[in-house]
C-alpha cells in the first residue's frame, strides 16, 4: 500500500496502481490540475511535491509514498484565496484561465523559495508554464505583486 | 456613473479560474459515461479497403466499436459539409479519423485500437497547393456536388475541382484591361513574393465533448465549441433532425483563438451514444490536437504594385492562395475563402486594387481559422511589401507610408467608406519611438494594420435574480477574452449601479436567446450594444417602480434610486418589490445593419520594433517593442491589455517559431515538445499606446482589441531584419536556418519566395 498526503490529507493506494498523480487528483474530483500536453512542458498540471513543482502528468503516483502533495485545491479557494491566488486576480494574470493553476501552482513555489525574485528570475521560473492568452506580462506582474504582499498567516 | 470605465476591475471570474474552481469540458463528471478514442490514418490518401472490428469488438469493456460504415453519408462542417464524421470511402489526410471506440475506460479503447484491422490502399496525394490546382491533379471530392452548404443561397461556384473558394475583389478601374494599363504605364513596378507557415491556435485546452442521447430523441452535448448555437444548427443539418431537440452547452473554454468554432467529434459521439445508450466523452490528446483538427492555412502570396515616382501608389494586385487541407469545413465564410486576405493593403489608399483569394484543397490537415485568419498572412506579405516599395523610391518606410495612408474620406478595396480613419496618428506614435543611429546588425522596422469591424445581431437579457441582484443572461460562452466581465460592467454602467449588484449567467442554447457565438472580434461590439440596450429597458423599469412609491420621479445614481433633490430615496429591494409582476425580464438587442451612419468602422493598428540579429547563427532577437492602436474607449482595461499583449505573443510565434512541419503530408510535430509555443522567457515587453478621441459603434463608444497585435509582429520583424542586415526574409517563421539563408543570398534574390 502507498500513502501519501494529498492537500493535508491521507491518501491510499494499492501498491500495483500505475495511474500518474495526474489521474488520481483528478479521479478524487481534484479537477483544478489540468491535462494538456501529457509530455512535460506546458505546465498545466504543475502540483507541488514536498513543497517542489512536478509536472503531475509524469509523476507516477506509485512513487509517492510518504510524500506530501499539494494541488492548487490546497493553496487557497474563491473565499479564502492565497496571496499569489488574490495576486493573479488583481494583476488580470489570466484569460481563458485554462493555465493559470499551473502558474498559481508554479509562483507559489517560486516565491517560497525565494520571496523576492526579481523579473528575469520570474521570468525564467515561470518558462515551463505556457499561457496562450496573456503574453506574460500580466503574469509577471501577478508575481511581482504577490512578492511585494505581506507574509501570509501559515495556513 | 458609478462606475469609471477607466478604473481597473477585476474580472468576474478571476477567483473561480485561479483557484482550480472553473469547470471546464473535461472536467465535468457525467455518471455513467463511455471514453471515446479515434483510429487515425496514417496516410494522406486513400482508398478504405476494410477495417475488421471483430477483435476490437472482443475485448471486455468495449461497448461500442464504429466505422465509416456506420456514419455513411453524414459530414460536417461550419458551412460547407464535405467533412466525413469517419471516412466511409477514402481518406484525404493523415489524421483523418476512420473508426471510433467507445469503453468503459481509456485504456481498454486503447487496447481495441490496436486490434483494428485497417486495410487502406494508398492513392497518390497532392501536398502542395498550387499542384493541386494543376490540370492534371488528383481530384480530391469528386462528389463535391452532392454536400451540403449551410447557405445563404447555393456554393459559389468555383474554376477547378480542387478549389475550395475563389473570391476576386476590384476596385477602381479594375478590369484586367484597365489592370494591365496601369502597370504598364507606371514608372516603377515592384513585384514580390511570400510564404507562410501553417501555425496551430495552441490553446492549452484540447478540444473535448461530452454526449447524451436522450431515450426521447433529444440529444445533450457539453462541448468547448464557442459558438453553441452555430453547432446545434450544424449537427441538426448533418442528423437532419430539429434544432429544438439538441441542447449545446459551451462550458467553461480554455482558449479559442479561431480554432474552437469547429467541432467534429460531437457527432460521432451523438452515434456512439445513441448505439450504447451512454452518455460518451472525447477529450483530445494534444497529439490529436496537432495533426486531426483545423490549423491555420498557409499561403503563397504574391504582390505587384505600381508606383509614381513620388510614392504614390497608383494600383495593386495581389493573388493569394491558401492551403484549405482536406475539407472546408472549419471556414464559416460563404465564399469558403479567408476574409483577412483582402486587407493585405488595407492602411493604405490605393485608387486601383484587385486582389484574387483562394483557397485550395490538399492532402494535408483541414485549415481553419486563427485570430487574423488571411489577414495574419495578408500583412506579413502586405507589409514586408511595403518596406520594399519605399526603398524603389527612395523613401524612408515611415515617409513612404506617411504619403499612402488612408485618410478622411478613403474606402477600402471592397469599397467601405471608412469611418474616422486614424492612421496618421497611429504612424505618428510609432514613429516617434523608432531610435536613430542603432548599432552594427541591429534594426528597426514598423508595420501598420487595419481591421473592419465586423457586425451582426445580438441579443442580451437581463432581470433580478432571487438575491436582488441583476443577472445577465448570455448564450455566449467566455472563451477566455473577457466577455462576461464586458457584459457586467456594460450593464453597471448604464444602470448606474456597482458592478458587485451585477451577475452573468451563461446558459445553453434550449435557454438562451439566439445569437452568432464569438468571433471575428464582433462581441465587444454588437454584444456591449445588446446589454446597454437591455440594461436601460431595466433601469426605466426600476424607476418607474420607484416613482410610484416615492409619488415623484426617481432616477438611478451610483447604485441608490433618488429623487431629483437627493432626499427623497427608494430602498434597491422597495423598487424591486414593487415591479409588476411579469415585466421581467427583458431583453435587449441590437443589429449593426440598422446603424444610420455610413461607412464602416476600421481600427487602425501598428508595431514598432528594433531587433538584432546574430549572423553566425541566425537568431532574431527584440530589443524593443512598441504597439499603438485606436481603440475607442476601453471597457474592460485588463481584458484589453491583454488581447493585445496575447495577441503579440502569437504574432511572435507565428513569425519566429512556431510551425506545424510535414512528412509525407503527415504532421510530425505531434506535441508540444516539437511544436514549440512561445514562453515567458520569449516574449519581450510591449509597450503599448492607446490613441484617444476614437470612438466606435461599440457602447461608450467601444472598439475591438482582440485582433490587431497578432498581424503586426511578422511584417514589422522582417522589415527590422532587413533594416538590421540588408536581408529580407520572405516565409513565416523566420527560423533562423531561413534568415541565415536569406542572409547567404543576400542580396542576389530579390524577389521569389524562399526555396524549402
Amino acid at each position: 500500500v502507498i500513502r501519501f498526503v494529498l492537500n493535508g490529507g491521507p491518501v491510499e493506494l494499492e501498491a500495483a496502481d500505475d495511474r500518474t498523480l495526474l489521474d488520481v487528483v483528478r479521479n478524487r474530483g481534484l479537477t483544478g490540475t489540468k491535462l494538456a500536453c501529457a509530455v512535460g512542458v506546458c505546465g498545466a498540471c504543475a502540483v507541488l511535491v514536498d513543497g517542489r513543482l512536478v509536472s503531475a502528468c509524469l509523476q507516477l503516483a506509485g512513487l509517492l509514498d510518504g510524500r506530501a502533495v499539494e494541488t492548487i485545491e490546497g493553496l487557497g479557494t474563491p473565499d479564502d484565496p492565497s496571496p499569489v491566488q488574490r495576486a493573479f486576480v488583481e494583476a488580470g494574470g489570466f484569460q481563458c484561465g485554462v493555465c493559470t493553476p499551473g502558474q498559481v501552482v508554479a509562483a507559489t513555489a517560486l516565491l517560497r523559495e525565494e520571496p523576492k525574485p526579481d523579473d528575469p528570475t520570474i521570468r525564467r521560473w515561470m518558462a515551463g508554464q505556457l499561457c496562450r492568452c496573456t503574453g506574460y506580462a500580466s503574469i509577471v506582474d501577478a508575481v511581482r505583486r504577490a512578492a511585494a504582499a505581506p507574509a501570509p498567516e501559515p495556513r | 456613473m458609478t462606475l469609471s470605465l477607466s478604473e481597473p476591475e477585476v474580472r468576474i471570474d478571476g477567483l473561480d479560474k485561479v483557484t482550480g474552481v472553473a469547470r471546464y469540458t473535461a472536467d465535468r463528471a457525467v455518471a455513467g459515461a463511455l471514453v471515446a478514442r479515434y483510429a487515425y490514418s496514417s496516410v494522406p490518401h486513400a482508398t478504405v479497403r476494410s477495417i475488421d472490428t471483430s477483435s476490437a469488438l472482443a475485448i471486455p469493456g468495449v461497448r461500442a466499436v464504429l466505422t465509416g460504415a456506420d456514419a455513411r453519408g453524414l459530414r460536417v462542417g461550419r458551412r460547407l459539409q464535405d467533412w466525413p464524421v469517419l471516412a466511409w470511402d477514402r481518406v484525404r489526410f493523415a489524421g483523418e479519423r476512420i473508426a471510433v471506440v467507445a469503453a468503459d475506460t481509456e485504456a481498454q479503447a486503447d487496447e481495441a485500437l490496436a486490434a483494428l484491422v485497417v486495410e487502406l490502399e494508398p492513392l497518390p496525394a497532392v501536398l502542395d497547393p498550387e499542384l493541386a490546382l494543376g490540370p492534371d491533379a488528383p481530384i480530391l471530392h469528386p462528389d463535391a456536388e452532392r454536400y451540403r452548404f449551410l447557405g445563404p443561397g447555393p456554393r459559389h461556384p468555383v474554376d477547378h475541382p480542387n478549389l475550395q473558394g475563389e473570391l476576386v475583389v476590384r476596385k477602381g478601374a479594375a478590369s484586367e484591361e484597365e489592370l494591365a494599363a496601369a502597370f504598364a504605364t507606371a514608372p516603377i513596378v515592384v513585384e514580390d513574393a511570400f510564404e507562410t507557415g501553417r501555425q496551430h491556435q495552441g490553446y492549452i485546452e484540447p478540444h473535448g465533448a461530452i454526449v447524451t442521447a436522450l431515450p426521447d430523441g433529444r440529444a445533450e452535448v457539453v462541448t468547448t465549441n464557442k459558438a453553441p448555437f452555430s453547432l446545434r444548427l450544424q449537427m441538426a443539418a448533418t442528423f437532419d433532425m430539429p434544432v429544438e431537440l439538441i441542447d449545446v452547452d459551451s462550458a467553461v473554454i480554455g482558449g479559442d483563438f479561431g480554432g474552437k468554432g469547429l467541432s467534429i467529434d460531437e457527432y460521432v459521439l451523438l452515434l456512439l451514444s445513441r448505439r450504447t445508450g451512454r452518455p460518451v466523452r472525447m477529450i483530445a490528446g494534444y497529439d490529436e490536437e496537432l495533426r486531426a483538427y483545423a490549423p491555420r492555412h498557409g499561403g503563397r502570396l504574391r504582390l505587384r504594385t505600381a508606383l509614381a515616382e513620388d510614392g504614390r501608389i497608383l494600383a495593386h494586385d495581389a493573388d493569394l492562395l491558401f492551403d484549405g487541407g482536406a475539407y472546408a469545413a472549419a471556414k464559416p465564410l460563404p465564399e469558403l475563402i479567408l476574409p483577412g486576405g483582402l486587407d493585405v493593403l488595407a492602411p493604405y489608399d490605393v485608387p486601383v486594387v484587385r486582389i484574387r483569394l483562394r483557397t485550395a484543397y490538399t492532402n494535408t490537415v483541414p485549415g481553419g481559422h486563427m485570430r487574423c485568419p488571411g489577414e495574419l498572412q495578408a500583412a506579413f506579405a502586405g507589409e514586408s511589401h511595403v518596406d520594399r516599395l519605399a526603398a524603389s523610391v527612395g523613401l524612408d518606410p515611415v515617409e513612404f507610408r506617411r504619403r499612402n495612408v488612408v485618410r478622411t474620406g478613403a474606402v477600402s478595396a471592397v469599397g467601405e467608406q471608412i469611418r474616422r480613419p486614424m492612421a496618421d496618428a497611429v504612424l505618428a506614435e510609432l514613429a516617434a519611438t523608432l531610435p536613430a543611429g542603432l548599432p552594427p546588425d541591429t534594426g528597426a522596422g514598423i508595420a501598420l494594420v487595419a481591421r473592419r469591424m465586423e457586425g451582426g445581431r445580438q441579443a442580451v437579457t437581463i432581470g433580478i435574480d432571487d438575491a436582488g441582484r441583476v443577472e445577465v443572461v448570455t448564450g455566449l460562452p467566455d472563451q477566455g477574452a473577457g466577455l462576461h466581465t464586458m457584459l457586467a460592467r456594460v450593464a453597471a454602467a448604464t444602470l448606474s449601479v456597482p458592478a458587485t449588484r451585477v451577475v452573468v449567467r451563461r446558459v445553453t442554447t434550449s435557454a438562451a436567446t439566439m445569437d452568432l457565438g464569438v468571433g471575428a472580434s464582433r462581441v465587444t461590439f454588437i454584444a456591449s450594444r445588446a446589454a446597454e440596450d437591455a440594461a436601460r429597458r431595466l433601469r426605466a423599469i426600476v424607476e418607474a417602480a420607484a416613482t410610484r412609491l416615492a409619488g415623484g420621479p426617481i432616477a438611478l445614481r451610483d447604485g441608490r434610486l433618488l429623487g431629483s433633490d437627493g432626499a427623497a430615496e427608494v430602498a434597491w429591494t422597495d423598487a424591486l418589490a414593487a415591479i409588476p409582476a411579469g415585466s421581467l425580464p427583458v431583453t435587449g438587442s441590437y443589429d449593426s445593419s440598422t446603424d444610420e451612419e455610413p461607412g464602416v468602422d476600421f481600427t487602425f493598428a501598428g508595431l514598432a520594433l528594433v531587433a538584432e540579429v546574430d549572423r553566425a547563427t541566425g537568431v532574431v532577437r527584440i530589443l524593443d517593442a512598441t504597439f499603438a492602436a485606436d481603440t475607442g474607449t476601453v471597457i474592460n482595461p485588463i481584458a484589453h491589455r491583454g488581447q493585445i499583449e496575447g495577441g503579440f505573443a502569437q504574432g511572435l510565434g507565428a513569425a519566429l517559431m512556431e510551425e506545424l512541419l510535414f512528412d509525407e503530408g503527415a504532421v510530425t510535430t505531434t506535441s508540444l515538445a516539437d511544436y514549440r509555443l512561445p514562453a515567458a522567457t520569449d516574449v519581450p515587453m510591449l509597450r503599448v499606446i492607446v490613441l484617444p478621441d476614437s470612438p466606435g459603434g461599440g457602447a461608450f463608444g467601444a472598439k475591438m482589441a482582440g485582433e490587431l497585435s497578432p498581424s503586426t509582429v511578422a511584417p514589422a520583424l522582417a522589415n527590422a531584419i532587413e533594416a538590421a542586415t540588408g536581408a529580407r526574409v520572405r516565409t513565416i517563421p523566420m527560423t533562423p536556418e531561413r534568415v541565415l539563408r536569406a542572409l547567404r543570398e543576400r542580396p542576389a534574390s530579390r524577389s521569389g519566395a524562399d526555396p524549402d
